[in-house]
């Protein structure tokens, strides 16, 4: 007997399921990633170096000063404690409280700041410099110093003003009415200087607390100690990607001395805001690492005012950062010393 | 009482060719719409190495330029040379780029250029992110409009993680490196 053929109410209804299935699979495997992430050896991976600077410090960020002003660069410090800070056309003052009490106009975008003995400020502006009286007005303009200049860095005493070139790739020597009397720094096989190296626009110089002329030669990463003739004295690089040592093509972009005599650095790329003991080059302590700033980065400009608070211009937050020992940090560090 | 005339196959033929016409004439003569490019913006390239293996072609269209008036022409240069490396000089162990794409030339003591040969560079922008954060940031990567096939959905713009690809006309189709590309770099 043949057995009956049972018939589906709905003939379709098998043809249906298998389409979705099949559309599914196909679905899943059209959108399944086609391409490899890219493997280890073809990312530069920076994390094993912003980890050489996290580590405790003894200084602490205390309230930055937020800055209205455009394109900021450059900062200096008067006498009275009062806060100069340079950007497009203008230079904001502050005072010591950290408000800001005046604005002086300048034309340009200045590169560095600097005040004479005689409370001139002279103002670097790519390629020349306007020397400002004690009222802030212009009473000359110095130019034409070489062919080509990039003026990133003054240093100024009772005889002299240096101006660091990075265009020319060395020092200027002034004398006070802005006349080029020297050239310092280039490369002279029987004076043994070696030369600056000066990759980038950012080449600083500064004196220390006898008053030695120091400069920053970016390209070999340290630092070379010049008379006002030119004659080199001494000099020391570090070159390293340790915390004791600069990285990068050229660092320290910026030098200070703070009250003690010690040398303030800071570099760009990773930012490390670090404290040398100038004379022998020796590595002393983190004032700041990478993690407090944006990497990659360069710092427009660092100075050290008279209460050693390290002040950092910090382009992407538009401010001035300001990094101090704090008490309890002091009392521990001279609890440890002890 | 008018008949109205019935439309037959013929009039329709007629009428839909010169519709056409008309449509090509006007295409034709009137304002060429410009052509698009894929390219991607240095300013938001956070240098993550997917353009060299999310590309469709084999090795990528992406290369990596150097703009020479950003470049320091530095002895030590860390788009060229691995971190730490002993000795500044060429030697294959030295290099930081994996197919040994940039050339090392002596200008005067104690400078150098890099030129990076196209043919070679897979794009992996090693060399962009190590110039960027030690250096003056004068490598970045651009699409070769002569090598890239101009997909409609690139492939690597829709994996790019900083959306750094855009669509950009035909007489503009390379986004070239400024001074200011550096400071308007994302945080990485």
């Amino acid at each position: 007997m043949k057995e009956p053929v049972r018939k589906t109410k709905h003939p379709y209804l098998a043809g249906v399921v298998i389409a979705c299935v099949v559309g599914a699979y196909v679905y899943l495997i059209a959108s399944e990633e086609k391409f490899p992430e890219p493997g280890p050896n073809l990312v530069y991976d920076i994390r094993k170096f912003e980890e050489v600077d996290h580590v405790d410090t003894r200084f602490a960020e205390m309230a930055p000063i937020a800055l209205n002003l455009e394109d900021a660069r450059a900062l200096e410090i008067d006498g009275e404690g009062n806060l100069y800070v340079a950007g497009k056309d203008a230079i904001e003052v502050f005072g010591p409280d950290g408000k800001s009490v005046s604005r002086i106009p300048v034309e340009g975008t200045p590169t560095c700041l600097e005040f004479t003995p005689d409370g001139r400020l002279l103002v670097g502006l790519e390629d020349h410099i306007d020397v400002l009286d004690g009222d802030r007005k212009r009473i000359a303009t110095w130019g034409n110093f070489t062919e080509r200049s990039m003026i990133t860095a003054i240093a100024a005493n009772e005889e002299d003003i240096f101006l660091a070139d990075a265009a020319s790739r060395c020092v200027l020597r002034l004398d006070p009415s802005g006349k080029v009397i020297g050239r310092i720094g280039e490369t002279d096989e029987a004076r043994d200087i070696p030369g600056l190296e000066v990759p980038s626009p950012y080449f600083d110089l500064a004196f220390d607390e006898d008053g030695e002329l120091w400069v920053v030669n970016p390209g070999k990463l340290g630092l070379e100690r010049y008379r006002s003739n030119g004659d080199i004295v001494t000099s020391w690089y570090r070159a390293s990607l340790e915390l004791d040592g600069f990285s990068g093509c050229c660092n320290p972009t910026h030098i200070a001395f703070n009250s003690k005599g010690r040398l303030v650095t800071c570099e760009k790329g990773l930012v490390r805001v670090k404290i040398y003991d100038v004379s022998t080059g020796f590595f002393e302590e983190l004032v700041v690492g990478s993690r407090s700033f944006v990497v990659p980065q360069g710092v427009r400009d660092m100075i050290v005012d008279a209460s050693d608070r390290i002040l950092v211009l910090d382009p992407r937050k538009n401010a001035v950062r300001i990094f101090e020992q704090t008490e309890t940090q002091l009392a521990s560090h001279a609890k440890e010393t002890e | 009482m008018s008949e109205r005339k019935k439309l037959d196959r013929r009039d329709f033929m007629r009428g839909a060719a010169a519709f056409a016409f008309t449509g090509a004439t006007w295409m034709a003569v009137g304002e060429k719409a410009e052509a698009k490019y894929w390219q991607l913006d240095p300013a938001k390239c956070t240098q993550c190495g997917r353009c060299t293996t999310h590309c469709v072609l084999n090795p990528s269209a992406v290369k990596c330029l150097n703009q020479f008036d950003i470049c320091g022409y530095c002895d030590l240069c860390f788009g060229y040379l691995q971190p730490g490396s002993r000795n500044l000089d060429t030697g294959a162990e030295n290099q930081l780029c994996p197919t040994a794409a940039i050339e090392r030339w002596f200008i005067e003591a104690p400078y150098y250029e890099y030129k990076i040969h196209e043919d070679k560079c897979i794009g992996c922008a090693k060399c962009v992110k190590a110039c960027l954060v030690f250096g003056n940031g004068s490598f970045y990567l651009q699409i070769r409009q002569d090598i890239c096939i101009n997909c409609n959905e690139c492939s690597i713009a829709k994996s790019c993680p900083s959306d750094a690809f855009s669509e950009v006309p035909e007489s503009e189709p390379y986004i070239y490196l400024t001074g200011d590309t550096h400071l308007a770099h994302p945080p990485t």
